[in-house]
């Protein structure tokens, strides 16, 4: 081999520097346009799903619905609404108590358990927790196919969600705060809905919106409980349409009225999963709270 | 004049890397006296929530299977054959399913690893400031879009271009790569269609975590590195994915069980047969996606409906494990616990 003298070596050793320079700034612009990857997929959705749907909405068809009028969304919506809300209603309670007592009541060992089990439950498929919603409620308690049975089962998806919203925004609240309210002889009841009440509601609002977008989009834990029903739901204990289900239904319908009903039901809940997740983020840049925990 | 103290911690939402907020002193069970124990217990149980309706799922599932005979080698047998009650002849062998999960879950995972660490990369050290402040609400309104209207619009806007142009293209170029050569589906369902939302479904938590696993990189590493004279591509190779990586690891993780327990959009896309996957492109069906399609007509049939329990099991089985190795390698990191 030539020897290599020190001028090679310098030579060398400018080359790579240059290459090197060039390689961070070429790889600067280029990883940025990974970012299409992201949102062109959102903006095609919003596009695709509006181009299908808006031509066709009309007001009658939020608002009209049944085995005469096939063409209407009305009973799918109330079907939704009536879940929902028994749903959110649940799942709030079990949530916030279940965060407040974790982050309040248990020692920092225990709290670290509960939490755990908490994003465990986070993390079990949502197909999963509707199997269980099938037997214990459908099955087991013998409430057949009903809306409640489905309501149930969705609300305890969602309880993790704001379990670890309440928790985490109990947690947050500094300790000189917590300190002077148990100085002052504040009992924990006082404590929490006095003291740290305003600091703790933007991030457990937050929390919840989360769970409701979440809820409200869910197909698998509502579409093994339910029996869908063409017309409005009636009570707690009757069967009930919803949207994800007509968009289940419908999608492969040869019928092209029918398909463009699944696209507006999709439209529809797409737009509200975007109202919703603005909601979030305008209350999380007013009141300086954290996303991160929020939505994984 | 010393400024006035504000108690309320400067928290951004935008960069939550700060260490976990530490536990506060006193609390009120501490206190000593005060309260009937049944009042502490009171206090107490509403924390059991998440560990009650963990316990009645796997209760639910166990209770199903109970009473019917189960075997091993027919379970990881090969065949899923139905047939009506009383008539002989059934088989409920769920490998075919589960080779049908992982090959639709791992590609998608490694595809959304990469562009998530490249979009976190972008993220967190290429763009200023605005941009990020814009661009990163987008990717994170992916992780909120629910997974039916995923699977629509895959199945309607999507799949006649993987239909006639996607696949033959890859089934006429890529054909000397095993696998990608054979027939194509015809419907363009298939695998292919499948990993591509799954890996749209996973990169939006995928990013999320790995964009606040670098910013928790502190800052002195960070800029001893510039120091030195190393570009930012070198800092972030060599320190920030060094010192990141069990926080990416976990991310790899949670994004597997995310995309194995999937399953409305793969329902959608995947075809729904139960043959084994012959090449790249064939129709199958998965493990989550199974359960969901055959779940309420199956309650005729107490066999069938026991190996949809089975079924069940073992993907909380797998979600389960994977979802605690996840969560072991981020306590370990010490990232602000609440990220995952």
């Amino acid at each position: 081999m030539a020897p290599v003298g020190l001028a090679d070596l310098a030579q060398a050793r400018r080359r790579f520097a240059r290459w090197n320079l060039g390689f961070d700034r070429y790889i600067g612009y280029l990883l940025p346009l990974l970012f299409i990857v992201a949102i062109v997929p959102i903006l095609d959705m919003v596009y695709w799903l509006g181009a299908e749907a808006l031509p066709t909405m009309t007001w009658a068809t939020l608002t009209t619905g049944g085995p005469t009028q096939p063409l209407g969304l009305f009973p799918a919506i109330a079907g939704t609404v009536w879940i929902m809300v028994i749903a959110l209603a649940l799942a709030v309670t079990l949530g916030l108590f279940g965060g407040i007592a974790t982050a309040e009541f248990l020692s920092e060992r225990s709290a670290a358990w509960v939490r755990m089990t908490a994003n465990t439950l986070a993390g079990m498929p949502a197909i999963i927790i509707g199997m269980m919603g099938f037997v214990v409620f459908v099955l087991y308690f013998g409430w057949g196919l009903v809306l409640i049975a489905g309501a149930v089962t969705t609300a305890f998806f969602m309880t993790p969600y704001v379990f670890r919203a309440a928790d985490l925004a109990f947690s947050s609240v500094p300790r000189t705060i917590r300190e002077a309210a148990l100085g002052a002889g504040a009992r924990p009841i006082d404590y929490i809905l006095r003291v740290a009440r305003p600091i703790v509601t933007p991030q457990i609002l937050n929390g919840i919106f989360l769970a409701l977008g979440l809820g409200i989009g869910e197909t698998a834990t509502v579409i093994v409980t339910v029996q869908p029903s063409a017309l409005a739901p009636t009570g707690p204990f009757s069967y009930a349409s919803y949207l994800t289900y007509v968009i289940y239904a419908e999608y492969t319908s040869p019928l092209p009225a029918d398909v463009t009903l699944a696209f507006q039901a999709a439209f529809l809940l797409l737009m509200i999963v975007i109202v919703i997740n603005i909601i979030v983020r305008i209350v999380a840049w007013r009141y300086q709270t954290r996303l991160a925990g929020l939505f994984v | 004049m010393s400024e006035p103290i504000d108690p309320r911690p400067a928290t951004d939402a935008e960069t939550p890397s700060s260490p976990s907020p530490s536990p506060p002193a006193g609390r009120w069970s501490g206190g000593g006296g005060g309260g009937s124990a049944l009042l502490h217990i009171l206090e107490l149980l509403p924390a059991l929530v998440p560990l009650a309706i963990i316990v009645i799922v796997l209760v639910a599932m166990v209770g199903t299977t109970r009473g019917v005979p189960f075997s091993v080698l027919d379970f990881l047998g090969s065949s899923w054959l139905v047939q009506p009650p009383g008539v002989a002849g059934s088989s409920y062998g769920v490998s075919t399913f589960i080779v049908g999960s992982l090959v639709t879950s791992l590609p998608a995972l490694l595809l959304a690893m990469l562009i998530a660490l490249g979009v976190a990369i972008a993220s967190v050290v290429y763009l200023p400031r605005i941009a990020t402040r814009f661009l990163d609400p987008f990717v994170d309104l992916l992780a909120g879009i629910p997974s039916i209207v995923f699977g629509l619009w895959a199945f309607i806007i999507l799949r006649p271009y993987f239909q006639q142009s996607l696949t033959p293209w890859m089934a006429a170029n890529l054909g000397f790569l095993p696998g990608f050569a054979g027939p194509v589906s015809p419907t363009g369902l298939g695998i292919p269609i499948t990993v591509f939302i799954l890996t749209l479904m996973i990169l939006p938590i995928s990013t999320l975590l790995i964009r606040d696993t670098l910013r928790a990189v502190p800052r002195e590493l960070w800029e001893s590195g510039l120091a030195l004279g190393a570009t930012r591509w070198e800092v972030t190779r060599r320190v920030s994915l060094r010192y990141g990586s069990r926080g990416i690891s976990s991310a790899a993780l949670l994004g597997f069980s995310r995309a194995i327990g999937e399953a409305v959009a793969v329902s959608f896309l995947i075809g729904g047969a139960t043959n084994f996957p012959t090449n790249v492109y064939s129709t199958t069906n998965t493990l989550s996606a199974l359960i969901i399609e055959n779940l309420d007509s199956s309650f005729v049939n107490p066999q069938e409906f026991a190996a949809l329990a089975e079924v069940g099991i073992l993907l909380t089985a797998i979600t389960l494990t994977v979802n605690i190795i996840a969560r072991r390698f981020v306590m370990q990191l010490g990232v602000h616990e609440t990220v995952v």
